[in-house]
């Protein structure tokens, strides 16, 4: 089932927490909201779930107006991001519940209902736990359950609210794995929100990202990861490093630091603020001619394949730099304790004066 | 889970001695002489008590009103919870703050304050009486609703803290799921809140029975007709019946007794309920 969402505005006491929100996910994706607290990601899912009704815009199902349709009768999915899962039931009742809720003339029999439990929890691999209580249950595994209860309506749409986000990283990362997969398998129209990049990134076939309010840019992962459509994106989409100085055509300077980027007349001569992204950057013992950023090492963290680097400038203003190299690089420079090392940008991301993003720039 | 300390000073055992002191001189020691009184001429006299006509008429009409009073309560303390933590509306501090009217109100100015609205001479009572022949006040009708006024927001109080906490995702989840209110109510509400719930009906059915203030300004006091347990004792007394004073002042004790088992059980139930609920959360 496609869903549209057509010019929604919603405010709670005043403040707009969504403010003329249009959106199309097509039949069968998987779209992930991805904002900061705060940015209205939730109150949207509550709003298409019919949780909350918008003040104004319409909620569309395959085009069928449904903004006015009672919850109960929009027969979507729903995870929570606490679970909420019935605690006086045991698992296998608390996945059976919306069957045994069907008016009479729709509800399975006894034995149906069993044989849809059971198969839903094989689906969602808790065909052992069907006789314990949520209680008795890890976060993950609740999770789950909370899945297996979401579907067992077969639901058109299904939304998850931050559906991981109470989990330990270990797990949330096999969870989200494990929902890519099951979308897969099931394909059902689904939107789930979430605050952290790297999830939406890896989950999503498109990222909504939203701050106070707007949506800010609609696209694929890789999109909105390498084309940002604007600062508050390019911000919020992995760590950045701000560097900011001054430009008269030719070279950025900043103290002691210099740059040599061509803009091609794109950005005016004055103040100009360079985003430098942790992995796009290098480091070596020496300057070069068109770079020249002396930093000292102020603390390092080795993990998995890469070193991450926490830079301070030396001689100019900037706050503590993050640098990522990978980790033969890493052993290749093996600097001194004091040593003076230099930064060296592969590309920039101009941001102007005026605070919108600018051409991306490389040094040369 | 508890940051209490054994007391290990001697001053601090000096305390816990008195607050046992305290206890044993002012509560308990009453309730023993109670029972000591009632058989001090035997069990014979009693029996003979019991089982006269103004003491069964007392426990009939008791019973009779905590019947009605009761389930009224229950049905209204759960739709006030219900409305004070379920919906967000303008006024709803302001309703919860009114709940505790009854807690602040001496029963006796409610007795007066129904004395002067519904009965004879009264704004409503009067209009009753003309056009229906209806009268309230000095009768069962007048009493129960004392009864009602003043034990009303136990049910309520120990409710809402208890739905305060709990949430509405899974009332949200059961409706989303497919569930009429109803059946969001039956199934998912009503199982949480069951041993709070309980715990509310024996409080009000406690006060219910002892309620003595606000009666006996409506009732009365028509002997054989409008007298409960506890204005049954006062007239004995008054009576210099020590022995049926002191029996009907046993049967209330002894329900006392019950009730304060019965709270220990559910506030233990209840408590051990929410210490699951705690371990799972960490």
């Amino acid at each position: 089932m496609s869903i549209r969402v057509d010019g929604i505005r919603k405010t709670f006491g005043g403040f707009a927490a969504l403010d003329d929100i249009s959106l199309n996910v097509p039949q069968g994706e998987l779209v992930g909201l991805l904002g900061p607290s705060g940015s209205g990601k939730t109150t949207l899912l509550r709003i298409i779930a019919g949780l909350e009704k918008p003040d104004r815009g319409r909620v569309l199902f395959n085009e069928r107006d449904v903004t006015t349709l009672d919850v109960r009768r929009r027969k979507v999915g729903f995870v929570f991001q606490q679970y909420a899962l019935f605690r006086h039931l045991t698992v296998a009742d608390n996945v059976a519940f919306g069957l045994r809720m069907l008016p009479r003339g729709e509800r399975p029999g006894r034995d149906a209902v069993r044989a849809r439990v059971r198969e839903l929890l094989e689906l969602v691999q808790m065909d052992t736990m069907a006789g314990r209580y949520p209680a008795q249950l890890s976060g993950g595994q609740k999770q789950r359950v909370a899945l297996a209860r979401a579907l067992a309506l077969e639901p058109e749409v299904l939304l998850l609210d931050e559906p991981f986000g109470a989990l330990d990283a270990k797990v949330r990362k096999e969870l989200r794995r494990w929902l890519r997969h099951l979308h897969e398998q099931i394909s059902v129209t689904s939107i789930f929100v979430t605050h952290d990049q790297e999830e939406a990134m890896e989950v999503s076939d498109q990222v909504v990202v939203m701050s106070q309010g707007h949506i800010e840019q609609i696209g694929s992962p890789l999109t909105v990861y390498e084309q940002p459509a604007s600062r508050f994106v390019f911000d919020f989409l992995g760590h950045i490093n701000a560097l900011e100085g001054l430009y008269d055509g030719a070279v950025w300077q900043s103290g002691e630091a210099r740059l040599r980027l061509d803009t091609h007349g794109a950005c005016p001569d004055g103040a100009l603020t360079l985003y430098l992204r942790p992995h796009e950057a290098t480091l070596a013992k020496a300057p070069v001619e068109h770079a020249h950023l002396p930093v000292k090492l102020a603390a390092r963290s080795v993990f998995g394949g890469t070193v991450t680097l926490e830079l301070e400038p030396r001689g100019w203003g900037a706050g503590v730099l993050e640098v990522e190299l990978d980790r033969d690089t890493w052993a290749a420079l093996a600097p001194g304790r004091d040593d003076t090392l230099y930064l060296l940008p592969r590309s920039l991301q101009t941001v102007t004066c005026d605070g919108d993003l600018g051409p991306r720039v490389a040094p040369a | 889970m508890s940051s209490a300390n054994r007391p290990h000073k001697w001053h601090q055992w000096t305390l816990v001695a008195a607050a046992f002191a305290a206890v044993v001189v002012l509560l308990v020691l009453p309730l023993v002489v109670i029972f000591a009184e009632a058989f001090a001429q035997g069990a014979g006299m009693v029996v003979d008590n019991l089982t006269s006509d103004d003491m069964i008429g007392a426990i009939q009409l008791t019973v009779i009103v905590a019947l009605i009073t009761v389930p009224v309560n229950l049905v209204f303390g759960v739709l006030l919870a219900w409305c004070v933590t379920r919906y967000e509306f303008r006024g709803r501090k302001l309703l919860s703050t009114l709940i505790d009217i009854p807690f602040a109100m001496s029963p006796v100015v409610a007795g007066l304050c129904y004395l002067v609205v519904y009965g004879g001479q009264g704004l409503v009572g009067q209009w009753l009486d003309d056009r229906f022949d209806v009268q309230l006040m000095f009768a069962l009708p007048g009493m129960v609703m004392v009864t009602v006024f003043v034990t009303c927001p136990y049910v309520a109080r120990v409710l809402i803290p208890l739905m305060q906490s709990q949430g509405t995702e899974e009332e949200e989840a059961a409706i989303l799921l497919g569930a009429s209110g109803w059946q969001a109510f039956w199934y998912v509400t009503l199982p949480r809140i069951r041993w709070a719930l309980l715990y509310g009906v024996v409080l009000t059915n406690a006060r219910a029975v002892g309620e003595f203030g606000a009666v006996s300004v409506v009732s009365g006091l028509i002997r054989g007709e409008t007298l409960t347990l506890p204005l049954l004792i006062q007239m004995l007394n008054e009576d210099y019946n020590t022995v049926g004073a002191f029996t009907a002042a046993g049967l209330l004790g002894a329900m006392a007794l019950v009730t304060l088992l019965l709270k220990t059980v559910l506030e233990w139930r209840q408590s051990s309920k929410l210490n699951a609920a705690e371990e799972t959360l960490t």
